[in-house]
């Protein structure tokens, strides 16, 4: 193994005699530096594109994250539209509607999610099974490994959909355990699932500070 | 003086003439690439961060001790510099403003971080900047800046040797074993890698600017 005095005589080419006090001491500056593991430290390659994902909500706010009032105004118009046109095909949408209504009035669980821990939680965990029933899509989470936060602080949890719009599905304090979410999009079309931690400062947006994500898939 | 205080009175210095030779400032993205980052275009900020983002992280690592909080910081870093995008100046290279904000950024995570409610200290880990709670130095992140910035200019191969020799602390014979190449090899880049480095880091202490 190298000594440290090794090493500073490397860095000084074998001039390490000749130098004043002030190239000495850059010289010890630079040998603890080279030693220092933050000065080799590589960042994982993921966050560029969170980055980018970050940078591209912020300059199109035309696609600006949904808000559950805002998903509901949607389904409420389509259902406006729907409706003349259910009654011009009343007979056959009747038993279409009774078939469907069979299907889905008891909950069963449709899509899951497992998910990854980033950087901000590298020992957290989770998994999440979804069902849908007539009110909407109901998310049952489960994480472990997440750190209590700070006062004013909370973890919420998002579907995305492949444009990087976010829809929040819930927020919730902290720590392991199970946490039961509603849903009024369907991860059919926001097919990703994750957790950030926000702040109760007013602002609506996701603050990028992601823990956990990953997939959503149907079963 | 306070570590916010220098680096609030290196931003007013405002320019500083870049190292001649070398290891003069010659931007590593082109032009059109700051001008699409600048728009927010996907594959401008992913290149960006490509060249850029290996420095940062350094910067913010050493600030704050973590890799949590140093990628959280990275995070910061990138979306600042887009929002104070309109003020870059696409002919020179970025990487010092970006240095500049990454130390902001990463300073204030530190402070955020060093108000923490208190709990008690065997939950804490040893590292937790809670529980150091000095300031980063900011000579110290100007100088971690000029090193990273140095290495990554250094051939892959050159770079290897040096990180083997002062990270891991192997001597050239052990570094030859590690690699499996010749000892000669080891001992020619070693000296040719060095030989640069003293080159670009005459001015070790000089603010990023």
């Amino acid at each position: 193994m190298l000594s440290d005095d090794e090493r500073k005589e490397m860095l000084a080419e074998g001039h390490i005699g000749a130098l004043d006090d002030a190239q000495s001491s850059d010289l010890d500056l630079l040998a603890e530096l080279l030693a220092d593991e933050s000065t080799w430290a590589r960042p994982p390659t993921a966050i560029g594109d969170e980055i980018a994902e970050l940078i591209a909500r912020e300059a199109h706010p035309d696609v600006a994250p949904v808000t559950i009032d805002a998903a509901r105004a949607r389904r409420n118009e389509r259902r406006r539209v729907a409706v003349p046109i259910l009654a011009a095909v009343a007979a056959a949408a009747a038993v279409i509607v009774g078939l469907v209504v069979t299907r889905s009035s008891g909950p069963s669980t449709q899509f899951s999610a497992r998910l990854e821990a980033t950087g901000l939680a590298p020992s957290a965990s989770g998994s999440a099974s979804i069902s849908r029933n007539n009110a909407g899509f109901r998310i049952d989470l489960d994480t472990h490994g997440l750190v209590p936060l700070p006062a004013g602080e909370f973890y919420q949890a998002w579907l995305k959909d492949s444009r990087g719009t976010l829809v929040p599905i819930g927020s919730f304090s902290s720590s392991d355990g199970h946490v039961t979410m509603w849903s009024g999009v369907s991860p059919n079309a926001f097919p990703t699932l994750t957790i950030t931690i926000e702040a109760a400062d007013g602002h609506q947006d996701s603050s990028g500070r992601k823990v956990l994500g990953g997939p959503v898939v149907g079963r | 003086m306070s570590s916010m205080a220098l680096v609030d009175n290196e931003v007013e210095r405002g320019h500083r003439r870049a190292p001649q030779g070398h290891c003069s400032s010659v931007a590593r993205v082109e032009r059109g690439v700051l001008e699409a980052f600048r728009r927010g275009e996907g594959d401008a900020v992913r290149h960006v961060y490509r060249e850029y983002g290996g420095l940062v992280y350094a910067v913010a690592h050493r600030a704050l001790g973590r890799a949590d909080l140093a990628e959280e910081a990275v995070q910061q870093t990138f979306l600042q510099a887009w929002k104070a995008a309109a003020s870059i100046d696409v002919e020179r290279d970025p990487a010092a403003w970006l240095a500049t904000i990454a130390k902001r950024v990463a300073i204030d995570i530190h402070r955020r971080e060093a108000r923490r409610p208190a709990g008690k200290l065997d939950d804490v880990a040893a590292d937790d900047p809670a529980v150091i709670s000095l300031p980063p130095d900011a000579e110290a992140l100007d100088a971690v800046w000029h090193v990273r910035r140095a290495i990554d200019r250094l051939p892959a191969d050159e770079a290897d040797v040096v990180r083997l020799q002062h990270l891991e602390g192997l001597t050239h014979s052990e570094i030859a074993a590690r690699l499996g190449i010749a000892l000669g090899t080891v001992k020619s880049r070693s000296h040719r890698a060095h030989g640069k480095l003293a080159a670009c880091l005459g001015h070790l202490r000089e603010p990023v600017t």
